[in-house]
């Protein structure tokens, strides 16, 4: 049976823990920003349907990897501490907290009763507060659930969306205004992944206070079914958010937009382009040190980085699978693919591997 | 940093540029050939799937004017031949069948909560009268083949005192009967109308070979691999697969080997021969047929294969065929095409 030996070659290949393989540099580049540990953390799928949380150090040693009971999504690293936080993805019954530098779990927390996570999270500037999206199931509300870290992270507020479906949460630079992506769509436990309201969602990008909960704005895509999953905000209080269109697929809307000097503005990358991205955007990062933006699209293959005032694509990589950004040190990003790939990509250089892992990285990198 | 101003509460969506209209004038000449011949492949399995829908909620009203012991065994040869072939075409899971989630309302599944035996002992149960606008609000595990297959073949269901054909039970059963009918000649109809999006857009060329890698893999791991025990905890448990309370859940994977056969495979082996892929595409075609050769002795229950190691030794024969049908179309066709289902891309966020 040879195929079925080229199979398994194939599947553990894929999946197995030998040890990482680094092509090209054997040094991954810095992360961009000051305040980050110089490691990447994700969650990744390994053989067997079993599911941990992976950190690795710049110079691409595996740093820790801890199991964990069910597939996690996104998380976000607790400032002036060695923590980092995990989510399950949809339904997520419960978020880890581990030390950073040693992958020791220190917390599991489940979610309130009636609740969700959604897999992503981000602390307030002093990394007392874990601000987190989660999904009210039984009439369908959602919230930010808010935890309070130095005690234990005990639930210490909840905040109202006025929506369906929230998805990523950033911290803008202000340190007061939680960016929310709410997907705007229905969905349910007991039903799986089922979307449940394609025809009425409301999605929308959402800008609240942090400590009052209240929502400051609300903008709306220009299509009811381009659900706002994913967000960032540059340096300079710019706001982006990525979309993941529910219609059709031979129907090509915009997949970005972006908030800056009171406009809530759509950015075409053109047909041809919104194609290569399959309707579906999994991460959006704004370069803290210039005026970039990278997007991934695990559905089209394809990363690409755009200039965030012309809006215009600078370059554009085919990589299977790829959903994880960040932003590196010096201009560049580095982006994760669910075939244990990560590249590195940067303005007037073509995009290169920078290592190969016998993981499957799940959407993000922190 | 200062906080940021927020002046314009509710701005509106200004596009940059005005949004590109999908274009129908992109399509790759080659490639529209396969689509042709794929959407009429998937236009006959549609309009089977209609035509024995139709026949089900027929059959289903004259055996509740009518009951008979007789008429309840047409009644579930006749679910049978719907719920078959529904699998002939379940590969395809984009186009029209996305719409309301058709392909949900026409079986829910997996069912670990058994979702469909508890909405069903709500609504029977409940006051409201059963009608086919309550069908239509109750969601997805209400509306299709399992539901009426609980109907038809749940053995304490059976045993109860709303067994068929009690007045409320053959209500739920006429009016699920009459969706999965309407569903199914919607949907046809819908699949006409998609002809000229799905052959003007090149990208539904890697679609449709990524729905049937998907359909492969749902039986191979999910469908299969899972009861056997082969996967998660280990423990072979029939009540992992679809359609066990009609005993059907092998010929369901029968029937569906022979849709991907019939819809997907023709103009799949013309697009690899084009390819410069002669023998792989006589490869998959030879290996559909050593998995079909398991058929029709492996249309009979699974539950008593899973207990018994003879039996365990058929369908482990089965998964070696269907194991090696998925690799060379997931792993080697796929390679050679450069079309690829990942960890990301086929179930995301």
């Amino acid at each position: 049976m040879p195929e079925l030996t080229r199979r398994s070659f194939i599947k553990s290949a894929l999946t197995g823990s030998a040890a990482i393989s680094l092509s090209g540099c054997t040094l991954l580049p810095r992360k961009a920003g000051n305040q980050s540990p110089q490691q990447y953390t994700g969650a990744i799928g390994l053989q067997d349907n079993r599911f941990a949380v992976s950190a690795i150090a710049p110079d691409g040693r595996m740093l820790w990897q801890s199991p964990v009971g069910s597939r996690c999504h996104s998380g976000c690293i607790r400032p002036n501490t060695a923590q980092v936080v995990f989510f399950e993805r949809r339904p997520g019954w419960a978020f880890y907290v581990f030390n950073s530098e040693s992958g020791d779990r220190l917390h599991r927390i489940e979610a309130a009763e009636g609740e969700h996570f959604v897999g992503h999270g981000v602390f307030s500037p002093d990394g007392r507060f874990l601000y987190a999206p989660a999904n009210r199931y039984e009439p369908g509300e959602g919230i930010i659930a808010v935890y309070d870290s130095q005690r234990g992270y005990q639930r210490a507020n909840t905040f109202e969306l006025n929506g369906i479906g929230p998805h990523q949460v950033t911290m803008h630079p202000d340190g007061q205004t939680l960016v929310v992506g709410l997907g705007g769509i229905l969905t349910h436990p007991d039903y799986d992944r089922i979307k449940l309201n394609l025809p009425t969602m409301k999605p929308a990008l959402l800008m609240m206070d942090r400590l009052s909960g209240d929502i400051l704005a609300r903008f709306q895509p220009s299509h009811h079914q381009l659900s706002t999953r994913h967000v960032d905000v540059a340096q300079d209080g710019t706001v982006y958010a990525a979309y993941q269109y529910q219609g059709p697929a031979h129907e090509l809307p915009p997949l970005v937009a972006r908030y800056r000097n009171g406009r809530y503005e759509e950015i075409d990358f053109g047909a041809a382009t919104h194609r290569e991205l399959g309707n579906y955007i999994a991460s959006i990062v704004a370069h803290p040190e210039n005026d970039l933006v990278a997007i991934a699209s695990p559905i089209g293959g394809t990363a690409l980085i755009f200039n965030s005032r012309s809006g215009k694509v600078i370059e554009k990589a085919a990589i299977p699978d790829c959903a994880g950004v960040e932003a590196l040190a010096g201009g560049d990003f580095l982006v994760s693919s669910g075939r244990g790939k990560l590249v590195r990509m940067g303005k007037g250089k073509p995009a290169e591997e920078i290592a190969s892992m016998p993981v499957q990285w799940d959407h993000h990198l922190v | 940093m200062t906080r940021l101003a927020l002046t314009f509460l509710l701005a509106s969506s200004v596009a940059v540029s005005p949004l590109a209209a999908a274009t129908a004038n992109n399509a790759d000449s080659q490639t529209i050939e396969y689509r042709k011949q794929w959407h009429s492949d998937v236009l006959t399995g549609y309009q089977n799937l209609a035509t024995q829908g139709q026949a089900l909620s027929s059959q289903a009203a004259s055996y509740c004017q009518a009951p008979s012991p007789e008429g309840l065994e047409q009644t579930k040869q006749a679910w049978l031949e719907a719920f078959l072939a529904w699998q002939k075409v379940r590969f395809v899971d984009f186009g029209p069948v996305e719409q309301g989630n058709r392909a949900w309302q026409f079986q829910f599944w997996p069912d670990p909560k058994n979702l469909v035996a508890r909405k069903a002992s709500y609504l029977l149960k409940d006051e409201a009268p059963i009608t086919p606008e309550k069908v239509s609000e109750s969601g997805v595990a209400v509306q299709g083949f399992p539901m009426a297959e609980y109907l038809l073949y749940d053995l304490a269901f059976a045993n109860g005192e709303e067994a068929l054909p009690a007045g409320r039970s053959c209500k739920l059963l006429l009016a699920v009967t009459r969706h999965i009918a309407d569903n199914g000649q919607s949907l046809a109809n819908d699949w006409q109308g998609f002809q000229s999006n799905y052959l003007g857009s090149d990208q539904y060329t890697d679609t449709t070979i990524r729905s049937a890698m998907a359909g492969l893999e749902i039986l191979e791991e999910r469908r299969l691999a899972t009861p056997m025990g082969l996967r998660g905890n280990g423990k072979r448990s029939v009540y992992s697969a679809d359609a066990w309370r009609s005993e059907a859940s092998l010929a369901a994977m029968g029937a569906s080997v022979q849709g991907l056969k019939q819809s997907f495979l023709p103009a799949f082996s013309k697009l690899l021969t084009d390819r410069k892929q002669p023998d792989l595409a006589e490869q998959i075609a030879q290996q559909f047929d050593e998995v079909l050769a398991n058929f029709p002795e492996l249309d009979r229950p699974m539950a008593p294969l899973l207990a018994d190691d003879n039996g365990y030794k058929l369908l482990q024969s089965l998964y070696i065929d269907i194991t090696q049908l998925t690799s060379l179309v997931n792993d080697r066709a796929a390679v050679e095409l450069g079309v690829v289902r990942g960890f990301n891309s086929s179930d995301g966020d």
